[in-house]
């Protein structure tokens, strides 16, 4: 690569419209994965791991019973005791699914089917056990705000394969118990930024036409604009800023045009729409959420990242007095729509090309919290990742017999990270910004667990 | 004078012939910064034949650039260095005194004190030096810019907004030959000035109105510091002095609240103690803000890698980050008392007003719940009995089942206000009025009390303060003192009556001294930057080994230097620089200027910028007339639509509370609130920061999200209908239109192009008002409207 002045100056010319250029050329090599694009779903508030991807036959045999002093020495949350709280056994049942055998509860009827397809890591761990720096931690790759999301750092690293719609897009549920930082750009310009999709026809803030103008007045207005910005550029020809802007009224104008058009999710099949349970109300707004991240990597979005749960509404959080009820709604509301995901992609090609990652921001606690709950658990939990040419029906590492902590081949957010970059071409301790005095990296100066191979069936 | 900028070409002065020598030069140049006596990075200092040979195979390893650990980080050893290097160790290090350079000429330049350079010429210094590099590389200068150019210029760099039609007609028109330096004493002495320059220190100290994280509770009285920084850049505050008021006001000085308020810089950050519900961590990330952000922003020195090892770059080891630390320890986050009297007198009325507001709850209690509770109760008796006995459960004893029930008919079953006020009789009416009338008597004059926000020690003693161990937990204790490579030094026991340790008084005197080689270079950059949009060092808080050389080493050792000539005058410096010809260029390029110095760092022309968020949105409220010229106070939380407010991470209702008076919300976008966790989506669209992380320099994106917020957004609609009305009243409209956005008149082609716009608008949307409406819009997003050139 060039000197940081360089680049950074090259960057300034990528940043004009939406995304960089091939930086991605400059950074492939090594064996990689496929993905072109990646669909992120972030599960907001933290998902039981023993009850979900990590079976744990002894915590039920022993349920009840507190874990031995060694185990819980060291281990801290803000609510419970890890000496005094008493394990409790999941209330679901874990089968073997298909050919592979992967075990998964009984919370995930539909998602199981596709058992064959997932790689699950149950050794994440991380030590954030607060949602907002949990949150961070596993977007950004540190506990605190202001640091670039993956999304952006993709953007960064990838650039757009559509000139017409932003390359990272954000679908939530609405409240972020981080705030927006959890997608933001930090450091890296605004160009980065996820681009928040909301429900309705004008999917981006400020994209429709405002009220009261018509189409013809609205066009008659951007020509003014041009007709001016072009006069006046006449004169000023060495500065590219000014043809950027330019080019940039009618990038806005052409998104005008493209993006309620990618969102029109009725122009779907009936048989698509039921596939992703938009006829149920339970389902359909997450459904909706997963079939509109399809279209957008369709038209070459290169990073979706939809939350699911909310600071203000439906929650994985509710775990904390409430595990039946809270583990229940969360996946009623997202597993068919997910499988269905899958299933689409599948059936379009799109599954080769396409990473699907499940994530979160811990897992929670196998003892008790109170009655019915379980508290915050960032030592040891699970995540998921399928397509791009991963060899699923597999499982990477575990967690003691109890659940409680990463034994085998623990990985940190930065080694997820790592490999989720490579399993896109980049390396991720080449994507590089300088700021603060030194090359910032998503991974910082870790990521050496990096496990790509191991996604691949290749090691 | 000589300043060695690069550490990359090592200059053998000493003879080639004697290779000790040589060696020992090398030690000096590439080596001491990290490995001397004082900073002993890694342990290792190489000062000594019997230092040099202990860590013989260690050299020899590092400097081969094969294994692990890599020497110098900053490049390798040229083969003839190495090689010298490596046969006089081989030769057992034989160390003659006197060889070689003394340390202080060796060290990195930006370490080293300011010394004051001869002017290469007459005329101004600034242009001296400007010009010197220009003739050295054989290149023009660009002519002085229009008149028109120069007034919107300054007038944007000192206050952020545009000069208005008659500000530039009548510098246009001005005979005096001190026309200029008028516009700039004008622009100086107007408080707007700090309105600008005083958003440029809040970028830096990371200023926001919350704390950040998930319940992002309000710092309620952050905007005191605000409005103290404003006044202090209006007032002209010696830098010097400003920089010890934030450091150590409370310990400087002890009889000046207002001094005092300074100490808000510490508490107007990220508030970590909302990071987790465990004291401890937050404590110490805490501190990591304070040595972080007090060393980027002064010093401009990136110390938070020596946190966690050894700075790799520069020369701080871990244990200088622990002494730095060590300043803070005894911190404790307090409240000044802008008037002590008053202060007192606040604080005894909330505390009756307390006591009386639980008498009023208890009251409220006892008048509405029965009536609340029989609400209840008939609503529950019309649904399934099972959901009844949900609710007469106790909480802990609900089954699971039980639970959802209840949760799913909480707030069905929960009578409104106004319903339990139907069922009141007309004595409990007059009671629920009577208790009404003493609510608005307990509020009646209620405002924030006179209290700034701000940071003191808990006592004379503090914390200690350790190294972290190798496998974790605490190792070695270290005192409070400055990094060896700046000189170092330890700070004192404060004396026995002491009521503070003293240590940010020491840290704020050893700062704020002319003798402080960082200090001076890293605020006159700032200020140099934030006129030409670049700094003469273009990383204006890293001032490190890896800063890169400045594009005018010697101008920027003349301005440091300036700056205490000048007592430490902001106002003067900007007054020097912006009566320069480099300041007053026109931005068109002369010839050459793109091939031998694209990025125009030589500056022969000035380089045109894209207006600042905030800039932006000023900008659009002057030119509609809409502007609220009101200074200082709570911050004003302006309306945005439902859509706008995505994303939050608390109930739109406690987190946007809209201020009242239609008219705050057109105040200039500094007094808007900063919320930490949500950025206004125009803001954020134009690269204002987060507030979150120091911010030194903004970025300047182009992206179509900002052509869709200021196009479509509703505030620039609401505001192109302010504009538009004025213009119906007007007798030229578009010569108005242009005067107001454009501050000239349009030309004769313009105009035309504009009525025929007007009439094709009229005749789309039905009425002159919406096609005005439209032409204003469209003025606002014009080039010309967002650029300063």
């Amino acid at each position: 690569m060039n000197g940081p002045v360089s680049r950074r100056e090259w960057l300034d010319r990528a940043s004009r419209g939406f995304g960089g250029v091939a930086l991605a050329s400059m950074l492939r090599g090594a064996p990689a994965g496929r993905a072109r694009n990646v669909i992120y779903i972030f599960n907001h508030g933290g998902v039981s791991h023993v009850d979900t991807f990590d079976p744990k036959p002894t915590l039920a045999r022993l349920s009840g019973q507190t874990v031995p002093a060694s185990f819980a020495e060291g281990l801290k949350t803000s609510r419970i005791d890890f000496r005094k709280a008493i394990m409790r056994g999941s209330p679901w049942e874990f089968h073997k699914h298909g050919d592979s055998g992967l075990e998964i509860s009984s919370l995930f009827p539909h998602l199981s089917k596709h058992a064959g397809r997932l790689a699950v890591v149950r050794s994440c761990h991380g030590d954030a056990f607060d949602h907002a720096p949990a949150i961070f931690l596993r977007c950004t790759g540190t506990q605190f705000p202001g640091r670039p999301g993956i999304g952006s750092w993709m953007a960064y690293g990838l650039g757009s394969e559509n000139k017409n719609l932003p390359s990272f897009v954000v679908m939530s549920d609405g409240a972020m118990k981080s705030g927006a930082g959890a997608y933001g750009a930090g450091f890296l310009p605004a160009s980065y930024q996820g681009t928040v999709f909301r429900a309705g026809k004008s999917p981006v803030l400020n994209l429709a036409t405002p009220d009261g103008v018509t189409a013809a007045a609205q066009k008659e207005t951007l020509d003014f604009v041009n007709s001016m910005n072009r006069s006046h550029f006449a004169s000023r020809e060495d500065d590219s800023t000014l043809d950027a802007r330019i080019k940039a009224y009618e990038l806005a104008y052409r998104m005008q045009a493209e993006a309620p058009g990618a969102v029109d999710v009725d122009s779907e099949s009936e048989v698509t729409r039921k596939l992703y349970g938009l006829d149920e109300p339970v389902t359909a707004d997450f459904g909706r959420k997963c079939l509109l991240a399809r279209r957008l990597v369709e038209r070459g979005v290169r990073f979706v990242q939809i939350f699911l749960g909310t600071n203000l509404g439906d929650d994985w959080d509710d775990a904390h007095n409430d595990l039946w009820g809270s583990h229940i709604k969360m996946t009623k509301k997202s597993d068919r729509p997910i499988a269905a995901l899958l299933t689409d992609l599948q059936g379009r090609g799109l599954l080769d090309s396409t990473l699907v990652v499940w994530n979160g921001e811990f897992g929670r606690t196998p003892l008790a919290e109170g009655k019915n709950g379980r508290d915050h658990h960032p030592y040891g939990f699970s995540m998921w990742m399928a397509g791009a040419g991963i060899q699923g029906g597999r499982a990477l590492g575990a967690t003691d017999e109890f659940g409680l902590r990463a034994v085998d081949q623990p990985k940190t957010i930065h080694d997820v990270n790592a490999s989720i970059l490579r399993m896109t071409g980049v390396d991720h301790t080449k994507l590089t910004w300088r700021y603060q005095g030194r090359d910032q990296r998503l991974t910082d100066v870790h990521g050496e667990g990096e496990f790509t191979g191991w996604l691949l069936g290749q090691a | 004078m000589t300043l060695r900028f690069s550490l990359l070409a090592v200059p053998l002065l000493a003879s080639a012939q004697d290779p000790g020598a040589q060696a020992v030069a090398v030690l000096e140049q590439r080596c001491h910064q990290c490995h001397d006596a004082r900073t002993r990075m890694a342990g290792i200092a190489l000062t000594s034949s019997a230092e040099v040979t202990a860590a013989r195979d260690r050299i020899v390893a590092a400097i081969g650039y094969q294994a692990k650990v890599k020497m110098p980080p900053n490049g390798r050893l040229g083969s003839g260095e190495a090689a010298a290097l490596t046969s006089w160790i081989g030769a057992g290090a034989p160390w003659k005194a006197g060889t070689g350079a003394s340390r202080a000429a060796s060290g990195h330049w930006a370490f080293q004190p300011v010394r004051r350079p001869a002017v290469p010429g007459a005329g101004l210094p600034v242009d001296a030096f400007i010009d010197a590099k220009l003739r050295e590389r054989a290149m023009r200068a660009a002519p002085e810019a229009s008149r028109e150019t120069l007034i919107r210029r300054a007038t944007y760099d000192l206050h952020g907004l545009p000069p208005s039609y008659d500000e530039i007609q009548s510098f246009v028109r001005d005979p005096n030959p001190s026309a200029y330096r008028d516009v700039l004493d004008r622009l100086l002495a107007s408080p707007r000035y700090g309105e600008k320059w005083g958003k440029h220190w809040l970028d830096l100290v990371r200023y926001g109105d919350t704390s950040g994280f998930e319940q992002d509770p309000y710092l309620l009285y952050a905007w005191r510091y605000r409005d103290w920084v404003i006044k202090s850049f209006n007032d002209d505050k010696p830098y010097d002095r400003f920089v010890k008021e934030q450091i150590a006001g409370d310990e400087l000085y002890p009889e000046e609240p207002e001094a005092q308020q300074g100490t808000g810089y510490y508490t107007i950050g990220t508030n970590r103690d909302m990071l987790y519900k465990v004291e401890d961590i937050n404590r110490v990330e805490t501190l990591t803000d304070f040595v972080d952000t007090t060393s980027s922003v002064f010093l401009g020195l990136t110390a938070g890698c020596a946190r966690c090892h050894d700075h790799k770059f520069d020369p701080i080891p871990q244990r200088d980050y622990y002494r730095l630390q060590a300043i803070f320890a005894p911190f404790q986050k307090t409240r000044v008392f802008l008037h002590y009297d008053m202060a007192r007198g606040y604080d005894l009325q909330e505390n009756t007003r307390t006591f009386r507001l639980h008498e009023t709850g208890a009251q409220l209690s006892a008048l509405l719940d029965p009536h609340r509770k029989a609400l209840r109760e008939a609503r529950l008796a019309q649904l399934a009995p099972a959901v009844g006995e949900a609710f007469a459960t106790p909480d802990d004893r609900k089954t699971p089942e039980q639970k959802a029930l209840f949760e799913a008919n909480a707030k069905k079953v929960e009578p409104s206000d106004d319903q339990v006020f139907a069922r009141l009789s007309k004595d409990e009416l007059a009671q629920l009025h009577e208790i009404e009338r003493r609510l608005v008597g307990i509020y009646k004059n209620y405002a924030p009390g006179p209290f700034s926000p701000g940071l003191t020690d808990a006592g004379r003693e503090a914390p200690r303060t350790y190294l972290p161990a190798k496998g974790g937990g605490d190792g070695e204790e270290v005192g409070p003192g400055f990094p060896g490579a700046l000189g170092g030094g330890d700070i004192p026991e404060p004396p026995r009556d002491s009521a503070t340790t003293r240590r940010r008084k020491a840290l704020a005197e050893w700062i704020a001294s002319p003798a402080n080689p960082l200090t001076t270079r890293v605020m006159v950059n700032r200020i140099w930057q934030y006129h030409f949009g670049r700094g003469l060092i273009s990383t204006p808080s890293d001032f490190g080994t890896r800063a890169g050389a400045p594009s005018h080493p010697e101008l920027l050792e003349w301005l440091a230097s300036e700056l205490v000539e000048r007592k430490w005058s902001v106002k003067e410096m900007h007054r020097t620089i912006m009566l320069s010809a480099a300041y007053r260029r026109s931005p068109r390029l002369p010839p050459a200027a793109p091939e031998r110095d694209p990025e125009n760092s030589l500056l022969s022309h000035f380089t045109r910028r894209r207006l600042e968020a905030e800039e932006i949105r000023d900008s659009v409220l002057m030119a509609a007339g809409s502007l609220n010229g009101k200074r200082g106070g709570r911050p004003v939380v302006p309306p945005l639509a439902l859509e706008e407010l995505y994303g939050m991470s608390q109930p739109v209702g406690n987190a946007w509370i809209v201020t009242a008076g239609r008219a705050e919300h057109d105040r200039r976008t500094i007094y808007m609130i900063s919320r930490r966790n949500f950025r206004m989506p125009l803001m954020e669209a134009f690269d204002r920061p987060e507030g979150v992380l120091s911010c030194a320099r903004r970025d300047s994106s182009t992206t179509a999200p900002q052509s869709l917020s200021l196009l479509n957004g509703p505030f620039t609609l609401a505001q192109a209908g302010a504009l538009a009305s004025r213009l119906e009243t007007a007798g030229h409209p578009v010569a108005a239109a242009w005067r107001a956005a454009l501050g000239r008149d349009p030309s004769a082609e313009e105009a035309g192009r504009a009525r025929a716009f007007l009439d094709r608008q009229t005749a789309n949307l039905g009425s002159r008002q919406a096609a005005l409406v439209e032409l204003s819009r469209g003025l606002f997003n014009l080039n010309e409207f967002l650029y300063v050139e």
